[in-house]
Parts: C-alpha cells; structure tokens; sequence
C-alpha cells in the first residue's frame, strides 16, 4: 500500500515537472512561463519528495528528504520575484492576449 | 522474463527529469531576452534537485541527499542575494 | 528570553538529528553546531519582534500546501490544455500587513498561490501582482493569504505589531 501510494507520488511528481516545462516551451512572455516554472516544478519536487520519503528507512531520512522542499520553495520564490521584477524594471510589457481561434 | 531488467521506477524517473532539463535548457538558449536565459536559475533549482534525490534512491547512494539538500540551500541563498541585488537595481541600472 | 534560546537550541538540536539521520556516533559535533547556530540566530533575529502561534502555524501551513496543489493544478492544467486561455494582466493591490517579514512572506508566497506572481513590491505596500488570468478573482486570493498571515503573526492588517 506504502509502496503503491509512493510510486503513485513519483509519477504525479514527474508529470507536473513535465507540465512545468511544457508551460516554459508555450507560455508567450517571461512572465507566464515564471508561473509555469515557480509552481509546477516546485510541486513536481514535492510529490517526488513526499513519495520518496514515505519509503524511506528512518523517520530522519524521511524528514531530511522532506526539509528540502523549503529551502527548494525559498529558492525558486526569490528568484522568481528577482526575474519577474527584472523584467518589468526593465520595461518588458507583459504579454496582453489574443482571440482563440 | 527475458535478460533485460526493469530499470526501476527512480531511474526512469530521474532521466524522464533529466530529459525535461535538456530541453527546457535549449529552448532557454535560444531564448528571445535574457530574462529568458534566467529561467535557468530557477530550473536548476527544482529539476536538479529532483534528479538528484530520484538518483540517491536509484542509486543506492544516500549522500546525494546531501548532495541535493547542500544545492537547495545554496540555491537558496544565491536566489535571495539575486533577489536582493534585484531589489536594489530599480534605480540604478 | 531564555525560553527563546531553550527553544532555539531544542529547535536546531532536532535538525541536527535530521541530518545526520539519527545516527549518534556525532553527538558531539552537533552539539557544537546546534550551539552555534543558536548563537547565530540569537544575533541575527532577535527573539520578541514577531510571535508565532503553533496552531496559527499549523493553519497556515495546511492553506499553504493546499493552495500551492490548487497553484500547481492550475497552472499544469493551462499548460497542457489546447488553448491555454491565458488572459495575463498585472493588477495593483494595497497592502495593509506591516513591512517586514509579514510582507516579505507574502510575497514569495504569492509566486506559489494559483494564477499570481508578485512584480513589484514598494514600501508603501502597493503589491503589482501579474496575473495568468484576469478574469479570476485574483485580488480575492491575494486578501485571503494576507488574513492568514495577518494571524500568522499575531497582527492586526492595517495596524502596527
């Protein structure tokens, strides 16, 4: 059950890194594919870590896996505020839309 | 079954993340602005970490934990000394 | 005071057992490492600026978790999707939290809740929030999470700590 409930985190870790990338190749501006990468890859890393963790040995190896999604989280926040504010001091225009087909 | 091992679910994993690096990293270099170019520092931030701690299982190498919690922590603190010098940039540049 | 440095030491201590995962044979190091990051911290932030209730903490982080699965959802799902239906739009938002670490927080925060990404933070507290779609109810979301770390902190919005 353990293991089921682990691979099953894994797999669901692995698909949002990959809707995180998808979003970072079809995104239009800087700014969408910063929600894109922030958010689905930092998910993507929780899921894996969280299934790892329920498999592993001790309860300090667990929590050791666990301990890094925060600093992950702080990490990828910063940076993305960083970037966004960047852009925006540097006078990219966020992408404004346009009809659906 | 025949010779060839399942390759175990980590390891797959781990090199499906790798893949998505690769080409999220060439689609990065020929990225239109540099600020495009910086959305591999927050890349590296999260998929690396990920490859690396799907690798410590695979593996069975448990110090690329602390190789991947010694990442985080200095992506960590290099993300907020950017975020910082960012901050400060509004005037000056 | 002391409460605060028994705390501290107790805090890092159990991080020490984290990473070096249970093993004892390196007691004595961490007991030097827990002792000097308590000292560290003690002259980095000094205790009685903010308090943080346990349950507050709690709560806070069960909305967290729940909004950056929401966040994650959201965003996958745009991705993934034909037509991503993206209606981008930075919108203004004041802020009435204290400057500080509630600000701070909020902040990086926000880059993980659904559909926001904080741009530009001025001290006055006016918040620029990109937004992947404008027609949801973005300024909502951004009240929601500033009332929870409003409770967080023990702070009243709008009021000094």
């Amino acid at each position: 059950m353990i293991e089921f409930a682990s691979a099953a985190l894994l797999v669901i870790g692995a698909f949002f890194y990959f809707a995180g990338t998808v979003g970072l190749l079809r995104f239009p501006d800087i700014y969408t594919r910063l929600h894109a990468l922030a958010k689905a890859d930092n998910l993507g890393l929780g899921c894996v870590l969280a299934g790892l963790a329920l498999r592993a040995e001790t309860l300090a190896t667990a929590l050791k896996l666990l301990l890094i999604w925060p600093l992950a989280l702080a990490a990828s926040a910063a940076v993305a505020y960083a970037i966004a504010h960047r852009a925006e001091t540097l006078g990219i225009a966020p992408w404004r839309g346009e009809e659906e087909p | 079954m025949t010779g060839l091992e399942w390759p175990g679910l980590e390891l797959s994993l781990a090199l499906f993340l790798l893949a998505n690096l690769v080409a999220a990293l060439m689609a990065a270099e020929r990225g239109p602005t540099a600020a495009d170019r910086m959305l591999t520092a927050l890349l590296f931030g999260s998929t690396g970490v990920g490859v690396l701690v799907l690798l410590a299982v695979a593996m069975r190498l448990p110090s690329l934990v602390d190789v991947a919690l010694t990442l985080a922590l200095l992506a960590a603190i290099a993300g907020i000394a950017f975020a910082r010098r960012a901050w400060r940039g509004t005037s000056d540049d | 005071m002391i409460a605060a440095i028994l705390f501290r030491g107790l805090v890092f201590a159990l991080l020490w057992w984290v990473l070096a995962e249970g093993r004892a044979d390196a007691w004595g190091l961490g007991v030097a490492a827990a002792m000097a990051a308590t000292l560290a911290s003690l002259w980095l932030l000094p205790p009685g600026r903010w308090r943080i209730g346990t349950l507050p903490l709690l709560r806070f982080l069960l909305f967290f978790l729940w909004n950056s699965l929401r966040g994650g959802l959201q965003v996958a799902l745009m991705a993934l999707r034909r037509w991503p239906g993206l209606r981008p739009a930075i919108q203004e938002i004041s802020l009435a939290l204290p400057p500080g670490a509630p600000r701070l927080l909020l902040l990086n925060a926000l880059t993980l809740m659904p559909g926001t990404l904080g741009v530009r933070l001025s001290d006055d507290g006016k918040l620029q929030v990109h937004a992947l779609d404008a027609s949801l109810p973005v300024a909502a979301e951004v009240r929601t999470l500033e009332a929870h770390i409003a409770r967080l902190f023990g702070v009243a919005r709008g009021g000094m700590p």
